[in-house]
């Protein structure tokens, strides 16, 4: 296993210094731009199945990811482009390609434009750059606020956008919006789905209404951010209980998120607060009703050039608002993270991570990392992992 | 022969000549292709176009960032202008071409080369160290940067270029800070860098400039190119 871990590493590394050299042509006069990524995990831990894969004995390598995109701008106000994303994730992805994103955008000024087709979900500070590992510190961001196996329920929608900058005036920074409206559809290969089949019943479809906003402000404060987000969404979750066809539809479903994020020369600071609930029921009645609050603070530092080292504390717990009680020793999960990044170049990152987590949330009603069936043996309290991944981007 | 007096009063001036040498390489001056409409651009402006939140000047022109793979210009064109390190410049420009928002920004390797691929696109606007020679672009002053207060400039007096430090190609970016009264003339400027002989020159004209009245004081920086190449 470690032998394919370095041999892709090294394949990356050759992959990487031919690429970077061709990411321009010409079409029909318009200058197009490529881009890829690709990145390689593997997690160990000690107790506990994570993530879908199986993680306790000697680790898992099925953590892998690769995309590519094109686009252009057509004029100065008007560009297109689209990406391709594929993932491996344990039980997750399966090596099916999506269509990550693909819009044209028009900015008819710098405080009005619109994008439509489908484009990435602004919500949060790292909602729709959650997939780009090498933007991030981490090996994996705060699963409290972006359940990695959750991604698809957030992620983007196919729709439309308006967005800008607004200059509020010297003494008071800059604002920017962004609303949206359009139809999420999870993947059979995420989450939601794993966990319908892993409990005996077949995945159909998982998708519906989604729109919100999200305003951030640039406050006056050299390096302060401070933003919140909305979304509602009216969803419909299709599945066969044996021969039987279900359907639940959504009475009520929202997210609401409030960040900040303070960026002092080398030192990055963030915070995030995620409150999602969801009631669904069908002929009016409540099936599934959940209160879920995570929040994070996380801060990484540029140690020298090459070397960033990064901490945060993910906390989440799972409520039924409706009084069923919890099942004993279940509702939460309190990660305590500490990550070291070297960049041996511009285009390639390497990162070595320990996670050490206190409970596994809800396995069986709401996944977020821990599946019932990844741990027929029963799930022990306390779980430590070791993530190391490498990846490329030009 | 030279005494001792003046053999010290000789490297007391060839130290000063490093000194303000050094303090002019640290900087940087902006440059476009000559399509480009302006002299002179203010420091949100540039941010914004190198930020591609704007993709045409505030007079129509269109521009398109390009970009210096690092050295000395770089450095201090990020820490001057866009308030970033070159790691969170890379993430936020990685941030807008994985999302679809944005493009990868035309990135040479060298000043000559920055200056060629500025000369030949029309709309280029890019930064080169000071003594760099700038054929076939225009030097663009910078108004106002970071943490200033901008007033809109109404008239202004280009500075005298001397000629005996023309000829001798002495030359480099001269960046002043202007404290402007409410009825917008200029009441005081003070030296922030640059070659010292140019730098009063520099403030000379300035001190003659008037800008847009507003409701009390404020401070601005000036960046002012002297080009040896012009």
């Amino acid at each position: 296993m470690y032998r394919r871990i370095f041999g892709l590493i090294f394949v990356s590394l050759c992959v990487t210094q031919a690429s970077t050299q061709a990411q321009d042509f010409k079409l029909f006069d318009r200058n197009v731009q490529i881009h890829g990524f690709a990145s390689q995990g593997f997690v160990h831990t000690d107790e506990n199945n994570w993530l879908t894969m199986n993680t306790s004995g000697f680790g898992s390598g099925e953590f892998t990811d690769f995309g590519a995109n094109a686009s252009t701008q057509i004029t100065d106000k008007f560009r297109i482009g689209a990406q391709l994303y594929d993932r491996n994730l344990g039980g997750l992805g399966k090596w099916h390609p999506s269509l990550d994103w693909a819009f044209a955008s028009y900015r008819f000024t710098p405080w009005f434009g619109l994008r439509g087709g489908k484009v990435k979900t602004v919500m949060g500070l790292y909602n729709d750059t959650q997939d780009l590992d090498f933007l991030h510190t981490f090996a994996l961001l705060p699963q409290s606020v972006y359940p990695t196996d959750l991604r698809d329920s957030t992620l983007a929608h196919e729709g439309g956008d308006i967005f800008g900058d607004i200059p509020v005036g010297k003494k008071f920074g800059s604002l920017s919006y962004t609303a949206y409206a359009g139809h999420r559809s999870d993947s059979p290969y995420s989450g939601y789905a794993y966990l319908v089949n892993s409990d005996g019943a077949q995945f159909k479809s998982f998708g519906g209404l989604q729109y919100g906003g999200d305003l951030r402000w640039m406050t006056p404060l050299k390096g302060l951010l401070v933003g919140a987000s909305r979304m509602n969404e009216d969803v419909t979750l299709d599945f066969l209980n044996g021969p039987t066809d279900m359907r639940l539809g959504s009475k009520s479903e929202w997210t609401n998120q409030y960040y900040g994020q303070y960026t002092w020369k080398k030192l990055v600071a963030d915070t995030e607060y995620r409150r999602y609930w969801t009631d669904l029921g069908t002929q009016g009645i409540s099936i599934i009703q959940e209160d879920v609050r995570g929040w994070y603070v996380a801060g990484s530092y540029q140690i020298v050039k090459r070397v960033q080292v990064g901490s945060y504390f993910s906390h989440y717990w799972i409520n039924y608002p409706n009084g069923n009680l919890l099942p004993s020793g279940s509702g939460h999960d309190y990660d305590k993270v500490v990550t070291v990044r070297f960049d041996p170049n511009r285009y390639m990152n390497i990162k070595v991570e320990g996670h050490f987590m206190d409970g596994y949330g809800l396995p069986n009603e709401y996944p977020n990392g821990f599946y019932g069936a990844n741990n027929p043996q029963g799930l022990k309290p306390n779980t430590n992992a070791l993530v190391i991944k490498g990846g490329f981007n030009f | 022969m030279k005494t001792i007096t003046q053999h010290l009063k000789s490297l007391i001036a060839v130290a000063g000549l490093m000194a303000s040498l050094s303090a002019f390489a640290a900087d940087v001056k902006i440059i476009a292709n000559p399509s480009v409409k302006t002299d002179s651009i203010s420091a949100d402006e540039l941010k914004s176009v190198f930020l591609e939140e704007k993709s045409s000047l505030n007079d129509g022109s269109r521009v398109e960032p390009v970009l210096s793979k690092g050295g000395s210009a770089h450095d201090a064109f990020l820490k001057l202008y866009l308030g970033r390190t070159e790691a969170t410049l890379q993430t936020y420009y990685r941030t807008l071409v994985f999302t679809g928002k944005g493009s990868m920004p035309k990135a040479e390797a060298s000043d000559s080369d920055v200056v060629a691929y500025v000369a030949r696109t029309r709309g280029a606007i890019g930064y080169v160290s000071p003594e760099s020679s700038t054929d076939g672009v225009k030097t663009l002053a910078v108004i106002g940067g970071e943490n200033f207060g901008s007033r809109k400039l109404v008239t202004h007096v280009d500075p005298v270029y001397p000629a005996e430090l023309y000829k001798n190609h002495i030359g480099g970016v001269v960046r002043l800070k202007v404290t402007i009264a409410a009825n917008g003339n200029v009441e005081s400027t003070e030296l922030l860098g640059g070659n010292p002989v140019l730098g009063e020159y520099a403030m000379a004209a300035v001190k003659t400039w008037v800008y847009a009245s507003g409701s009390s004081k404020t401070k601005t920086e000036v960046s002012i190119p002297f080009d040896p190449n012009r």
